[in-house]
């Protein structure tokens, strides 16, 4: 070991209990930091994954334009075929071919605008939550069944029940009117207004007749193993696609900006948190370094006296810090992660929040992520912190003078 | 029928303007003033025109996309400013589909599901039929002289004829999502044009007449355009294959269960 090194090493343990303290400081910051972005993180994932759960999945395949101007004639032909295809895709937790229509619904008494979602039944419990979510009656049961599940809300608009009919009435896909009066099979409840006042589902065989579909639709709706994937799974299921036929792959956050949004926001808000949190250690942190250099005014006179660089005494105090820091960050990141792996096999929750996920078909417990980000970002920026304050006591050390150094209390 | 408000409306509705408003009996009082005729009396001219008159025509609508086209025969009957009826003859697939106004109420029935529905206020933007015209534009009858500030823009020639260039833009108060309208009068009725403007003064959409021809006994708009400028190469086209005015059309023609029984009308 360099002599360096071992002074620099000696020096720290001079002080055990000053030492002990600012690794107490770094560790407890940086920990903090591991554990809150981990936290945060996972969050983020569980929100995300529970939202596109409901309905919109992980990624969709589409025809190129159809989400920024969602034309009925702007379809996916095959789409069953397609989704078969995609199904069959590594990493693919479930795949599911929709169609998707705007349209009139009425029942005796009233009419609303709504979106009217082909399905097929049996495909679209692996990617949204909407089939166990209904509350009265039951889920669609065949592909050309004629009978429709709709949103609480907008049964409660509409005056329907279970039992009850709806008519539908539209533009279908070459232009002809679509209409069809199917029976209410069952009322769902999402906890999304948005969905359970502006959606009915359909059988999409149901869908391809009424609208003229001829076996299209407008998407292959797609659920991964979870958001952490994403990145994999969008490139494979890309890989996946048939050539030519100007399919895209769209990511939740392009079917969802407002929760992307949503998310980046909350995000921007907690970096304040976090720098204030960094500010707070460094200062700690250079208030051992700036004490220990001005108590050693005279120790390093004499070392300068007998011939050592000031190049290298400020060297030495840098170690000193880099050595410090970085100890004290090893045991911040093992109390984070430790307290991470807690709470990632025991779930974090928060009181009430399991209730509500049970009734919404959702897991209950927050589980942090662990990812170089995670991991990394907090201590990392504690560290740069560090380093930056280290070399205002170490920049001090080199300017001294020998003599006045040792004239120094 | 005279025991309406005077002066109601004067939005022009594409199609059934162009059915409706050179049904009036010749000379309106605005189109052969002298010199600058007050755009407000202009357009009243042209409402008090069409009002108490009925039309019985058969159009052509084709609604054209880059990669498609269709074409409709309709049956389009009004009477008064308020009363329409329109009928879908053709193609099979959709005939039988009707379309009810009355008092810018708009009911659709499809013998599909053989069921009467009222188009809610919500949806009035939307497509009419799958058409670039709205169920406003359609349904709109009642959007008046009093509801918008008129000023005429100017005065062009058309072929001998005069056309009154009248700019109409809605009161604050009016339920309208356009900022600004701008109406090409010919000076024996016809509409020539009809441009919205979204409230940026960004143009929208715009109807053109393509072909006027004596139609019935007047000057006819026989066929029109509707375009939507950020839709290039997308229209829709309406022809008049023929068209009866003055024609004696019970009330009871522009009832819902009249709406509902086709073989009524």
């Amino acid at each position: 070991m360099p002599i360096l090194v071992r002074l620099a090493w000696r020096n720290i343990w001079r002080n055990r209990r000053r030492t002990w303290l600012t690794l107490a400081a770094i560790a407890f910051g940086a920990g903090l930091l591991v554990f809150n972005i981990g936290l945060q993180m996972g969050s983020y994932a569980m929100t995300i994954d529970n939202t596109v759960r409901i309905f919109y999945g992980h990624l969709q395949v589409q025809r190129a334009g159809y989400l920024d101007a969602p034309k009925m004639r702007t379809a996916v032909a095959r789409v069953r075929e397609l989704a078969d295809r995609i199904g069959r895709v590594p990493g693919v937790a479930a795949a599911a071919p929709r169609a998707y229509g705007f349209a009139l619904a009425s029942s005796a008494t009233r009419s609303y605008g709504i979106q009217v979602v082909g399905v097929a039944p049996r495909r679209e419990p692996g990617v949204s939550n909407i089939p166990g979510l209904v509350r009265r009656g039951r889920y669609l049961s065949g592909d050309h069944a004629m009978e429709a599940v709709v949103g609480r809300r907008l049964a409660r608009n509409l005056h329907l029940d279970v039992g009850g009919e709806l008519t539908l009435l539209g533009t279908g896909r070459d232009g002809s009117v679509a209409a069809v009066a199917v029976p209410v099979a069952g009322i769902f409840e999402t906890g999304s207004a948005e969905v359970d006042r502006g959606f009915v589902e359909i059988p999409l065989g149901t869908f391809q007749e009424v609208f003229s579909m001829d076996g299209a639709g407008h998407a292959v709706v797609v659920r991964g193993r979870g958001v952490a994937e994403l990145g994999n799974l969008e490139r494979r299921v890309r890989a996946a696609l048939p050539p030519g036929e100007d399919l895209v792959v769209l990511t939740w956050d392009r079917l969802l900006p407002g929760m992307k949004e949503l998310i980046d926001l909350d995000f921007a808000s907690s970096w304040f948190f976090y720098a204030a949190l960094v500010v707070v250690i460094t200062f700690s942190i250079m208030n051992t370094f700036l004490m220990s250099v001005l108590e050693r005014t005279r120790e390093f006179g004499l070392l300068l006296a007998l011939g050592m660089r000031p190049r290298r005494i400020g060297a030495m105090v840098l170690l000193e810090a880099l050595v410090l820091t970085l100890l004290g960050l090893c045991l911040g990141e093992c109390l984070g992660v430790a307290v991470n792996a807690w709470f990632y096999v025991h779930g974090f929750s928060i009181p009430g929040m399991e209730e509500l996920a049970a009734h919404f078909n959702m897991p209950s417990a927050i589980r942090p992520r662990f990812t170089p980000f995670t991991l990394g970002s907090g201590p990392a920026a504690v560290f740069a912190a560090a380093m930056l304050s280290a070399l205002y006591p170490a920049l001090r050390a080199r300017r001294l003078r020998p003599l006045e150094a040792l004239k120094a209390a | 029928m005279h025991t309406h408000q005077p002066a109601r409306r004067r939005r022009a509705i594409p199609i059934l303007l162009a059915l409706a408003l050179l049904a009036a009996p010749r000379g309106g009082a605005a189109a052969s003033a002298p010199g600058r005729p007050d755009p407000r009396a202009l357009v009243k001219a042209a409402i008090d025109y069409w009002r108490g008159t009925s039309s019985d025509s058969v159009v052509e609508m084709t609604i054209h996309r880059p990669d498609w086209e269709r074409t409709l025969v309709l049956r389009v009957l009004t009477l008064g400013s308020d009363r329409t009826l329109v009928r879908v003859l053709a193609p099979k697939k959709d005939a039988g589909t009707g379309t009810l106004l009355v008092k810018g109420t708009m009911w659709s029935f499809s013998p599909k599901v053989n069921r009467v529905i009222r188009i809610p206020a919500s949806m009035m933007h939307q497509s009419w039929m799958g058409s670039d015209f709205s169920n406003n534009d359609v349904a709109r009858s009642d959007e008046i002289v009093d509801r918008y500030r008129h000023r005429l823009l100017g005065v062009e020639r058309d072929g001998g004829r005069e056309v009154y260039v009248v700019e109409s833009v809605p009161l604050e108060s009016a339920p309208v999502v356009w900022g600004r309208e701008v109406v090409r009068i010919r000076d024996d009725e016809v509409l020539l044009g009809h441009d919205f403007y979204d409230q940026d003064g960004r143009l929208v959409k715009r109807m053109r007449t393509l072909e006027v021809r004596v139609m019935g006994g007047r000057p006819t708009a026989a066929r029109q355009r509707m375009e939507k400028v950020e839709a290039p190469g997308e229209w829709t086209e309406v022809r008049v294959r023929r068209v009866a005015y003055g024609a004696r059309i019970p009330e009871a023609a522009f009832t819902l269960s009249a709406l509902r029984n086709p073989r009524r009308f």
